[in-house]
């Protein structure tokens, strides 16, 4: 295991922008590139490079319910993107590299379940295509995100949020300053699934300090309990000092540690648009941890630690999050069997949510299974204008890979129903026990099977 | 009336091209412990019978180089690395006497450390006393800023006058701090041996009264004039697999197909592809004792095996080479070889049948199996050796890294199409290869000396890099190492860059003679980037790159079979 290689897919889609002066343009990972090219860490004995390929259209709908399908919400920079991830999964679990590292884009941990637009520069998420084809391909169940991304990663959290197996940490600049406004500490997971999503809202200008004290105190405790078989770090790099959009004091040795603390089987990029100060020293960082090369004399032109002192207020705050959302998760087994007992058939929630990027506002409502036997599946009522003006109401059910028979059947016959339902545009069904992902066109009376 | 000679690890072979025809040819067994002398007796045997007035251009691929670096020969050099941030110094263990520098450049050409001057002085001093003469200086991002190697280069000049000093922003301009250090490094230790080379090559042909140009073909296909050749010896590494390759291309030429070129000499097999006509580089340089190189290469791939590959029984089981004691047993060897396998099982009728069947008969005694099991228990391993080397050549060949959408989207599988074969032992290897990979396979009346002959037709190639970046104001141009301001009053465009590009490699193609191949130059890399801050474009970044690429001289008109 320790003489594997550390597997590299270095992909900066040098021809794709969002538009020409976006902060998802080409000149992104310019810099990056110059930096890990003139210092040859692809000619280094510890470090193996792998090439991108594109993901199928399946791979994208075991994850999403992309409206009115993956053809629409999808680039070929998206599935050159999702699909690099899946090159890397392949490499750690065929046993060619210790761990992998894809330094890709577009990102994609603002992308939901139900996609209908971009959000937060994503389409696509990225680790939730990778996981579900992880658990599909090589039977993996329990896995750990841990988003350090700056900001919330609430595209990993909508699609994880129902599901047990997966314990979603993102630590980020506090919601009630930073985009997309969420991410709270009381934002713990659906009813059957709750205590595996964990927030951590920090306050503006935490240093390398605060997030070493969470991750020492909180984040490798949590996952020693969790025993995840794989940990995957969404590894945004808008943390930085330098960042433009955001406010917080991480270095490049900062994220070199905590690579080396956490260990990541994977680490996917994300965030992170301080193109010249920041990424090119950040994703070296993050490279050398995971390779094991010692990174002491990696550092930024302008760093100079005595600056990153974390405020005795910063940390009194840090403190506090810790203890709280410590005994949230020690306490989370006990909630989940209050809410089974509750003994209703399905928990509703209503949910409005705003794409940034493409002006779309959708409207949903969720009902979750509360079945006694596993984590339950979920039903998704979707309505939303697209940019085209084109208004789709959709309905999608969504069959975990790990869910029991009768949640299974159910999802199938309530596929079957709906498809008569004229009030919808399309009905969809996400059964990943068979993976079979069907799109049912009301309109037209056709369906389409993945 | 073109010559080529290729100075080859076993064989030296050599080839008068004149309208079509190979007018004449030699062979020789290569002297490893005197080139020059292999070289100058295969020129002799080829130069009877021919007016030397005729002779229009030598050309010469030779392992000198190569031998020089493998055996780590030359003279004790220092490599003096200013590596700056980064990975750490003890990743860059190349050279026994590597020193450390203060000083650092970022990717942009900035500088975020300054040398200091009292290091350098007492390391020059340090140098002094150990009496190291030959020196290189390589900085990371040196490609982008030179003036950390030039001041210690200076300062050289002013207090030990006595040492080369090779700086890496001359050797080489692209990425690859590394690869830049590892190739001055070698440029440093081996230039005057080759200088000795070439001198002693140019007072031979003085003394015969030969005034035609010598050009020294490059590991990337391409020849360059002797006197460009002597500043950069690097350029001659694995220029004997270059030759083969350009062969393979010369006696198939005006085709297009998808094929592996196979040069099956004495002791070993160069294995490169052809892919729509074009030979496949090797996109990380050429890589040579362990360490890539910024040497432009073709993608080879060597194995230590040939028909020449002696037979023996070791213990109990068969071994097949990897040396050779002297030819095949039925030219007259004392061994049974891989030659003589085929020869007598398939009834080849190369020299005596016989031979070959005494000589393997006596192994097969020795390992206690028939005779026909031996040869078919050769031939089976000598089949899954080449067969594995090509598919590793095309895994190689898919993993060529892609950084745009594009090139992942339009990444083709590769369809193999012909194996072409070349070299000595080609003729008895190749048409069994071919049958057993169901492969239609090629095979000319030069085959045996295709090496010499792609060497002797192959075009001068030139490759012109510019990187700029308009708001550092800076451009950098390879080869050369030339790095300068843009100047800020206009406004810049790629259609600029790549006149600039355009008019560097006319003006080098000029110096060195080559004016005539300069319109055959195409861009192979035009990049722009803006630089965006907030929501305004501060400058742009570009690359771009234009080359003349491997072909033929236009005197060639292919081979009559
Ligand atoms: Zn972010
Ligand atoms: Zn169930």
């Amino acid at each position: 295991m320790k003489n594997k290689p550390t597997g590299i897919l270095f992909f900066p889609a040098f021809d794709w922008a969002i538009s020409p002066t976006h902060p998802e343009r080409e000149e992104r990972l310019l810099y990056t590139r110059d930096q890990i090219f003139e210092e040859g860490i692809m000619d280094l004995p510890q470090i193996s490079e792998y090439n991108p390929k594109l993901a199928q259209i399946k791979d994208i709908a075991r994850a999403h319910f992309c409206v009115p399908d993956v053809a629409a919400q999808v680039t070929e920079a998206h599935l050159v993107s999702a699909g690099s991830t899946l090159v890397i999964a392949d490499a750690l679990m065929q046993g060619e590299i210790k761990n992998g590292f894809a330094i890709v884009r577009p990102p994609g941990h603002h992308s939901m379940t139900v996609s209908h637009g971009n959000r937060g520069f994503c389409n696509i998420n990225n680790e939730a295509v990778m996981i579900e084809y992880l658990r599909q391909k090589y039977h993996i169940k329990r896995l750990a995100i841990v988003d350090t991304d700056v900001h919330h990663g609430d595209g990993t959290q909508d699609i994880f949020w129902h599901d047990p197996d997966v314990l979603f940490i993102s630590f980020h600049q506090d919601g009630r300053t930073l985009y997309p406004g969420s991410g709270f500490m009381e934002e713990r997971g659906g009813p059957l699934a709750y205590g595996t999503t964990i927030n951590i809202p920090l306050p503006p200008r935490t240093t390398d300090i605060g997030i070493h004290f969470v991750l020492d105190n909180l984040v490798m405790p949590i996952l020693e309990e969790f025993k995840p078989e794989l940990i995957i770090n969404s590894a945004g790099q808008d943390n930085h000092y330098t960042d433009p959009l955001a406010d917080m004091r991480f270095s490049a040795q900062g994220y070199a540690r905590l690579n080396e603390k956490l260990a990541p089987d994977i680490a996917v990029l994300e965030g992170g648009y301080s193109v010249e100060t920041a990424l090119p020293y950040v994703n070296m960082g993050i490279i050398m941890a995971m390779a094991g090369i010692d990174y002491g004399n990696l550092r930024e032109p302008d760093y100079k630690p005595e600056r990153f002192k974390e405020s005795p207020q910063n940390m009194e705050e840090i403190k506090g999050i810790v203890k709280t959302q410590l005994n949230a998760f020690k306490n989370r087994g006990e909630i989940v069997a209050r809410n089974r007992a509750k003994n209703m058939d399905f928990e509703v929630i209503h949910k409005n949510i705003f794409y940034d990027t493409d002006y779309i506002s959708e409207d949903q409502t969720e009902r979750l299974r509360l079945c006694k036997n596993c984590g339950g599946f979920r039903v998704i009522h979707s309505s939303a204008q697209h940019r085209n003006a084109k208004y789709y109401e959709v309905y999608c059910i969504s069959v975990p890979g790990y869910c029991c028979d009768s949640c299974h059947q159910e999802g199938i016959s309530m596929y079957n129903q709906m498809k008569n339902k004229s009030s919808y545009d399309f009905i969809y069904l996400q059964d990943r026990i068979d993976d079979q992902y069907r799109s049912f066109d009301i309109s037209k009376e056709t369906e389409t099977v993945l | 009336m073109l010559i080529g000679i290729d100075v080859g690890g076993t064989f030296t072979d050599g080839v008068v091209y004149h309208r079509n025809q190979i007018l004449n040819w030699a062979k020789e067994a290569t002297d490893s412990d005197n080139l020059a002398h292999s070289l100058l007796a295969v020129l002799d045997k080829l130069l009877m019978d021919i007016q030397f007035d005729e002779i229009e251009r030598i050309v010469l691929s030779t392992t000198l180089v190569t031998n020089l670096i493998t055996t780590d020969s030359g003279p004790r050099t220092a490599l003096i690395l200013i590596p700056g941030y980064g990975l750490p110094f003890d990743s860059y263990d190349m050279a026994p006497d590597s020193f450390f520098l203060k000083g650092c450049i970022d990717f942009r050409g900035n500088e975020l450390e300054a040398p200091d001057y009292n290091e350098i002085n007492d390391m020059i001093r340090h140098l002094q006393e150990m009496d190291i003469t030959r020196v290189a200086v390589a900085g990371k991002f040196a490609n982008r800023n030179n003036s950390h190697e030039r001041l210690v280069q200076h300062i050289f000049a002013e207090k030990f006058p006595q040492a080369q000093v090779i700086i890496s922003s001359q050797t080489a301009q692209q990425l690859n701090f590394p690869r830049r250090a590892y190739t001055a490094y070698l440029t440093a230790r081996t230039i005057e041996m080759w200088n000795d080379f070439l001198d002693s090559l140019l007072k031979a042909l003085a003394d015969r009264e030969i005034k035609a140009p010598v050009h020294i073909l490059k590991a990337d296909g391409g020849t360059m004039p002797l006197d460009a050749a002597r500043n950069s010896p690097c350029e001659t590494i694995f220029s004997g697999p270059a030759a083969s390759t350009m062969g393979g291309l010369a006696i198939t030429t005006g085709e297009s197909k998808n094929s592996v070129v196979l040069d099956i000499g004495g002791t070993t097999t160069d294995i490169s592809l052809i892919i729509g006509g074009q030979p496949l580089h090797a996109s990380k340089g050429a890589k040579i004792n362990e360490q890539y190189t910024h040497v432009k290469s073709f993608a080879v791939r060597s194995i230590p095996l040939g028909g020449d590959s002696v037979l023996r029984v070791k213990g109990d089981s068969l071994q097949i080479g990897p040396d050779r004691v002297g030819p095949a047993a039925c030219f007259g060897g004392g061994s049974a070889t891989v030659t003589d396998a085929f020869n007598y099982i398939y009834d080849l009728d190369i020299g005596s049948v016989s031979d070959s069947r005494d000589k393997l008969q006596m192994v097969a005694v020795s390992l206690n199996i028939p005779l026909t099991d031996l040869c078919h228990q050769v031939i089976q391993v000598i089949l899954e050796r080449l067969k594995n080397a090509i598919s590793a050549m095309f895994k190689e060949w898919e993993q060529e890294p892609a950084y745009k959408v594009w090139e992942v989207v339009n990444r083709k599988p590769f369809q193999l199409d012909r194996i072409i074969g070349i070299g000595a032992a080609s003729q008895v290897i190749i048409p069994i290869l071919g049958a057993d990979m169901k492969i239609e396979h090629f095979l000319h009346h030069c085959s045996p000396i295709a090496n010499a002959l792609g060497s002797a037709v192959s075009r001068p190639t030139l490759t012109v890099h510019v990187h700029g970046d308009t708001q550092a104001d800076l451009y950098t141009v390879e080869p050369g190492g030339k790095q300068g301001q843009l100047g800020k009053k206009r406004s810049w465009q790629l259609e600029d860059i790549k006149e600039l590009a355009s008019r560097h490699l006319e003006e080098l193609a000029l110096s060195s003679g080559l004016a005539s191949y300069a319109r055959e130059a195409q861009f192979f890399r035009e990049e722009q980037f803006n630089v965006i801050r907030g929501w305004d474009r501060l400058g742009k970044m570009f690359e771009v790159g234009i080359q003349i690429t491997p072909g033929f001289i236009e005197e060639f008109k292919g081979v009559t079979e």
